[in-house]
Parts: structure tokens; C-alpha cells; sequence
């Protein structure tokens, strides 16, 4: 298969053609040509041609940006066991919908992912789609929490980083062995912040809207004191870890300062605790029951503020698929999270293009999940595997009930007009674009 | 005149208007309860269904009362041996009431939130008769409406409220409604049932009782849930009856007589003992025989009828 890429604007600052319009060929999933534009012609719009054909062409004023693949570190498809809520084929076309070229999954499956047959299992399932799948194994066996997991076999098959998912490593002496476990294989725990005793019970942020609201809170501290635990005893293993939906600004500001201590330690927020905030409890909406919980708008702007700055290193969509029925419930019995990451893109930029680059958009979403997760990187260049996000900062789009590929229902994003547009994706030698 | 409101979810969406409504509405709806025929025919055209997920006696036997004394068809739904336990969802369970041509829905519930989620999925009125940990807006009214029998208006007004403040919807509900008629408040407690963030409400803490029932006019001291003593919130009822529980000793030492009042059922020994609860100063029963009138207006109000005779 030939395609053809013209006049699109590179985002990849390895790449000399960074910040530069471009023509780019692409044979056989290779980057065969790629040729800056000097003088673009007045005239001349954007297209994307494959085989001759031509399969999109932007009118006046449209953009084609292309960037490095886009990685989603942390999503659930809920198969095998939970087909009802995702499937991965369901999943992966809506990955491939939001932009993302790569997705780590959660071990939330029945049976937990959680041996080398169920990664093998989920890799033959993903194998031969545009979105490559990234499963991460259960740190502990079924993600109980009791004993350690086969992270060797499971690393050995496929697994690139190990968590409990939902269900964070509670005892602090099991965490601290499955620190020093992944030493061997240089892999990454990837844990939630959420200490499960303080949060018991508990059914959003505890503060002002709770205490009005009359709903039992989760206090901050079962975040910051997750948090502290961890990054003291990545200080003590030498291990690495990864945070995975920080929610709050003392979070940032306890791993801004750990970094700076050297403690390989790295974080991702979701697209929700970006844009929103406990403010939207008010009419008890099960829609914006997630976990970690919402919370107030200072922890807000400090989540934008250290996504400008990078102490936030990547972007992770907490995608939790469910049905219908799952959340039309009363509060306290509704399910847990959003399924938001086909819209994920679209959140993040109608929240932070006042405050963020194009470039840092690009640093969170391709290069530092490559970095933490050792996935190839794949600049672009003539000769360099074409694994290319196509996106737009300047239009909008609004995913609906109709459009989505999503089987979940849960999203209060549906239906909204929100900035930024994914035309596709090209990766695995597969061109995805949306409709 | 009408509320503000379609349903009573909450005292937080009733202003100060409509508090004052429903009380007018209940001085009347007190004399009919004083007649020798303690009915009146307004709802006879209405069927009003009790829908309980959680046990109550006392509520639920007002509210029905309140129900009858107007005219209305009354059907009770408990959750105890019902299609609840059989997995049916609160929009199923509901909506097949409704289906039965009920044109008003009474919900105790045990998850803080349940009637504004129904209110979303259904059309009929919905009077909140407790919902989990957040609001019991018919006892807060009807605590408001016989603390005005004693004192007068409410504006200015000192009262605390004793006990289990964090699992108590009867707390929340009177913090709004006093509130909003300019009352002042203290909650007073051991600080584990104290939420973190209720000065946030507008209301003060002190944790010493002794203290708090030197300063105010009235005490609502209200029920501690048993169970709670097994989950780390205060070490035993013996420590709890000594420290926070209200006896004569205590309030013969005071330099004023104040007004107590509890939203029952008591333990008695235990968060009162029966020397206060049996006093002179307790308007206990006086809350439970207000508690119908107060039903009965805010049933009528909300039902849109315009005559509390006809």
C-alpha cells in the first residue's frame, strides 16, 4: 500500500522536518519521501491519497498536523469476561477513532490478565489492527493484592508493565517486592494512587460539595499519603514507577519534588480531571462518578500547570467502558469512570490550548509514554517506520451516540463540541481515518 | 400560591418563602387535627404511594397519616421480601408504582442523591423522606416549625445540634432550614462524627456538649446509629453516654431553661437520658404530632390543589 501525505505540518522536534509542511510518501508502512515545502502554493490544500486515490482533502484553511503515533498508557477493554462493556476490537477502532497508534491495557478482565495465556490471548485478538495493544500484566496474581504475579513470563510474552489496575497494591511490603521484582526485567509498577482504607466508603472528593451534598467523602490524603509511600519506596528499592491518574496539586507538587531528587518516578492525569472538577456533583450525576474522585479547581489548575511544565509526563485516558445500565443508577450504586478515549484528544485541547504548545501536546501524548513504557520510537524521516497520529488543532468535533466506536455509553462528553479533530491514524502499515 | 418546587428533594432547594408557606399551611392543617372529624376530602382524587427502602416506623406512619387526614388513597412499598431484593432497578420499581396511576411518590432511601436521580427518570412529585446521609427535609421542617412554637421566629435564635452530625440527614436538613430562617448553629460531638468541612455550611463546631448547651436556646440531640460504635468512630456507648449524652445533672447547671428536642427513637441512657427526654423542657411528642401537619402541607402543596377544605 502507497500513501501519500501532502502539505501536512510535522510535530516532531527529532525530526529536521519539525515545525516544516510537508509531502510524505509512505510504501509498505516505510517513509519513502518526505520533502519540505518552501513556498507552499496559494491554492494547494491538504489530501491524504492512498494508491493513487484520493481519501480526504482538507478545504481552505484546514490543517494536517502529523506527529509520532500517540500512546494511551492506561485503558480498559474488558475482554476476555466483560465483552458486554468493550471489546478489544471495539476498543482498539476507538483508540484508533481518539488518535492513539498504541494502547496499554489494564488487567480489569475476567480472568485477570494476569499469566502468559491470557497475554497471549489478547495479543492474538489485537494482532492485525492499525492500533497496536500494549497489555500490562497484574503486579499481583488476579490482581488480589496477596502474592506476586509470573511478571517474568508475562514480560517475556508481551506484558510491558505490570499494575493491579482499580485495585492498587495496598500492603506496602508486597509493593515494595514488586519494585524490586521488576528490577530484573527493567520494567515499571504502574499504580493508582488511592489508599483504600481512607477512601473506604467514600463516594466523591470530601470537601465544600460533599459536606453540602451530604455524600460520604474520599479524603485527599488517601491520595498524597498512596503517593508518599510509593516515591519512598521507589527511594529505597531504586525501582521505577508510574502514577497513573494524579488528581490533585499536592500529588504534582510531591512528584515535582521527587523528580528533582532523582526518584524515577513519572505520572499521567486523565483528560477528566484536566477539564472538570466536584463541581459537577451537584445534581448527584452518576456520570462524573470516577476514581480518583474530581476535586476542586485548584487541584484543577495545578494539573494544567503541571502539564505546561512536564511534571505531568503523558496523558492516560482511564478509559472505563460500561453499559447503560451500569451507570443509571442511584449515586452510590452506579459504576465507577468514563469511557472517554476516542474523545480524549478533543478534552485535553479545548482545556490547555491557551496553555500548552503544540510540541508539549505532542511530548505528552508520543514521546514520554515511549520513553517510560520502551516503546520504539519512530521519528519522521525518510527511511524510519511511518507510525503517524493525523490531527488538527484548529477544528472542532463532537463525538455522539451515533459516531462512536466505543460500544460503552458512559461519557459526559457525548454530544459536546469540543476543540481539535483526529483525521486518523497510520500505523502497523494501516491507514485509519475518520469519517 | 404554590412552591418554588415541584418536588421536596431537599431543604437546599426551598427558600425562605416556601418555609414559611408550608408552616402557614400547617397552622391550619393543626386545627383540622384538633377537630373531632380530623380529615378534610382535598386529596381524594390522589393516590400517594410510601416508598420505603429502608426501614423507618415512625416516619412512615406520619407520612401515612398525613396521607389519610387529607383523603388521599395511601399504598406502602417496603424494600424488606420486595422486587428489590430480586435485583429490579429504583426506575423499574417506581415506574411500575406509577403505572398502578399514582400521582405521588414518598422514598426513604438508603444512597444520599436517590430522589434527584428518580426526579430525573420519573414525573410524579417526590417528597424526599430521607435520603442516605444527606437530607430528611420533612423533620427538618417540622424541628423548625416546633422551635417556633416555642420561641417565635426563628431569626437570631441559638441552637445545637448534639450527636452523630457525619451519618445524620436529620443534621443536614436543619442546618439548611435553620439557615435560612436565620437561626444560628453550633454542632456539638466527638470530632470523628463531626464532618471536616460542615463549618463550610455556615455553622460552628464545639466539641464540648457542656459548652454547647451553655450557649444555645434549644438542643436537637439526636439518635446514635449502635452499629457505629464497631467501626472506629467512638470507643463505647458506656464513654459516649458519660461524655456527650445529655442528663438532668447537666442541664440543672445551666442558668436558663432550654428547649429539647429529638427526632427519635431514643436511646434512652445512651444520647439522653429519660430525666431530660420526660421533662418538662422536652417537646419531643410535640415534634411527632407536628410531624403530621407539616406532612399533610407539604403533600398539599405540592399536589397543586388550591383548597385545604374542599
Amino acid at each position: 500500500m502507497q500513501v501519500k501525505i501532502n502539505k501536512a505540518r510535522v510535530i516532531d522536534t527529532r525530526s529536521a522536518f519539525h515545525d516544516q509542511l510537508v509531502d510524505l510518501s509512505i510504501e509498505n508502512g516505510i517513509i519513502t519521501e518526505i520533502k519540505a515545502i518552501k513556498k507552499p502554493a496559494a491554492r494547494s490544500f491538504p489530501s491524504i491519497t492512498v494508491d493513487g486515490v484520493e481519501s480526504w482533502k482538507g478545504t481552505a484553511g484546514a490543517e494536517i498536523m502529523i506527529s509520532n503515533g500517540w500512546v494511551d498508557v492506561f485503558a480498559d477493554y474488558r475482554e476476555p469476561g466483560l465483552e458486554h462493556k468493550e471489546t478489544i476490537e471495539s476498543g482498539l477502532n476507538a483508540a484508533a477513532a481518539g488518535g492513539f497508534a498504541h494502547v496499554l491495557v489494564a488487567p480489569n478482565t475476567q480472568p485477570a490478565i494476569s499469566s502468559k495465556s491470557v497475554i497471549q490471548f489478547i495479543l492474538q485478538k489485537a494482532s492485525g489492527h492499525a492500533v497496536t495493544l500494549h497489555p500490562m500484566g497484574a503486579a499481583t496474581q488476579n490482581a488480589e493484592g496477596k502474592e506476586l504475579a509470573e511478571m517474568m513470563d508475562m514480560s517475556a510474552n508481551g506484558a510491558v508493565a505490570f499494575t493491579d489496575g482499580w485495585k492498587p497494591i495496598q500492603n506496602a511490603n508486597l509493593m515494595l517486592k514488586a519494585l524490586e521484582y521488576v528490577k530484573a526485567l527493567e520494567g515499571t509498577i504502574v499504580q493508582m494512587p488511592i489508599d483504600a482504607a481512607l477512601a473506604s466508603g467514600g463516594l466523591m472528593h470530601e470537601g465544600i460539595n460533599s459536606t453540602a451534598l451530604g455524600m460520604p467523602g474520599i479524603p485527599l490524603l488517601a491520595e498524597t499519603l498512596a503517593i508518599y509511600r510509593d516515591i519512598e519506596l521507589v527511594r529505597y528499592t531504586g525501582s521505577k514507577l508510574h502514577i497513573t491518574g494524579v488528581s490533585s496539586a499536592e500529588s504534582v507538587a510531591m512528584i515535582r519534588k521527587a523528580k528533582a531528587d532523582g526518584i524515577a518516578v513519572t505520572c499521567s492525569v486523565t483528560p477528566y480531571h484536566l477539564a472538570l472538577t466536584d463541581d459537577m456533583l451537584t445534581s448527584y450525576d452518576s456520570a462524573y462518578k470516577v476514581s480518583p474522585p474530581l476535586r476542586t479547581e485548584a487541584d484543577r489548575l495545578a494539573l494544567v500547570a503541571a502539564m505546561a511544565d512536564g511534571t505531568i509526563d503523558c496523558i492516560a485516558s482511564h478509559h472505563r467502558p460500561h453499559e447503560w445500565d451500569a451507570k443509571t443508577k442511584e449515586f452510590e450504586y452506579a459504576a465507577d469512570g468514563m469511557a472517554v478515549q476516542e474523545s480524549s484528544f478533543n478534552i485535553i485541547w479545548d482545556t490547555l490550548k491557551e496553555y500548552i504548545s503544540t510540541e508539549r501536546l505532542v511530548d505528552a501524548l508520543a514521546v514520554q509514554p515511549r520513553n517510560i513504557f520502551g516503546i520504539e520510537h519512530n521519528p519522521i524521516e525518510k527511511g524510519g517506520n511511518a507510525s503517524l497520529t493525523l490531527f488538527s488543532t484548529t477544528d472542532s468535533y463532537t463525538t455522539t451516540t451515533a459516531n462512536k466506536k466505543s460500544v460503552a455509553m458512559n461519557s459526559p462528553f457525548l454530544d459536546k463540541q469540543l476543540s481539535g479533530r483526529i483525521l486518523g491514524i497510520f500505523n502497523n502499515n494501516k491507514l485509519h481515518l475518520n469519517k | 400560591m404554590a412552591l418554588s418546587v415541584k418536588h421536596l428533594l431537599g431543604i437546599k432547594e426551598l427558600n425562605a418563602q416556601d418555609i414559611e408557606q408550608i408552616f402557614q399551611t400547617a397552622d391550619n392543617f393543626k386545627q383540622v387535627l384538633q377537630r373531632p372529624i380530623k380529615k378534610v376530602p382535598t386529596l381524594r382524587d390522589t393516590t400517594v404511594a410510601n416508598i420505603f427502602f429502608e426501614n423507618s416506623t415512625r416516619t412512615r406512619l406520619s407520612f401515612e397519616l398525613a396521607e389519610k387526614r387529607l383523603g388521599a388513597d395511601v399504598v406502602n412499598f417496603s424494600a424488606s421480601g420486595s422486587s428489590v431484593s430480586k435485583g429490579e432497578t429504583l426506575i423499574d420499581t417506581v415506574n411500575n408504582i406509577l403505572a398502578m396511576k399514582v400521582d405521588m411518590v414518598v422514598m426513604r432511601h438508603s444512597a444520599s442523591g436517590a430522589p434527584w436521580f428518580l426526579a430525573q427518570h420519573i414525573d410524579a412529585s417526590i417528597v424526599n423522606a430521607g435520603d442516605g446521609t444527606n437530607e430528611h427535609p420533612t423533620q427538618a421542617l417540622l424541628d423548625a416549625y416546633s422551635m417556633r412554637e416555642q420561641l417565635g421566629n426563628l431569626k437570631g435564635k441559638r441552637v445545637a445540634i448534639l450527636g452523630d452530625i457525619m451519618h445524620s440527614r436529620v443534621a443536614l436538613s436543619n442546618i439548611y432550614c435553620l439557615n435560612k430562617l436565620g437561626a444560628e448553629v453550633v454542632v456539638s460531638g466527638p470530632p470523628t462524627l463531626i464532618p471536616k468541612h460542615i463549618e463550610s455550611l455556615g455553622v460552628k463546631v464545639e466539641y464540648n456538649v457542656k459548652k454547647a448547651l451553655e450557649w444555645c436556646d434549644v438542643a436537637n440531640v439526636l439518635r446514635i446509629q449502635l452499629e457505629r460504635q464497631h467501626k472506629p468512630l467512638f470507643s463505647t456507648l458506656r464513654e459516649y453516654a458519660l461524655y456527650y449524652g445529655v442528663n438532668k445533672q447537666m442541664l440543672d447547671s445551666l442558668e436558663k431553661d432550654i428547649v429539647i428536642m429529638h427526632p427519635g427513637p431514643i436511646n434512652r441512657g445512651v444520647e439522653i437520658n429519660s430525666d431530660v427526654a420526660d421533662s418538662k423542657q422536652s417537646i419531643i411528642l410535640n415534634q411527632v404530632e407536628n410531624g403530621v401537619a407539616i406532612r399533610m402541607a407539604v403533600i398539599y402543596l405540592l399536589s397543586g390543589k388550591r383548597d385545604m377544605n374542599e
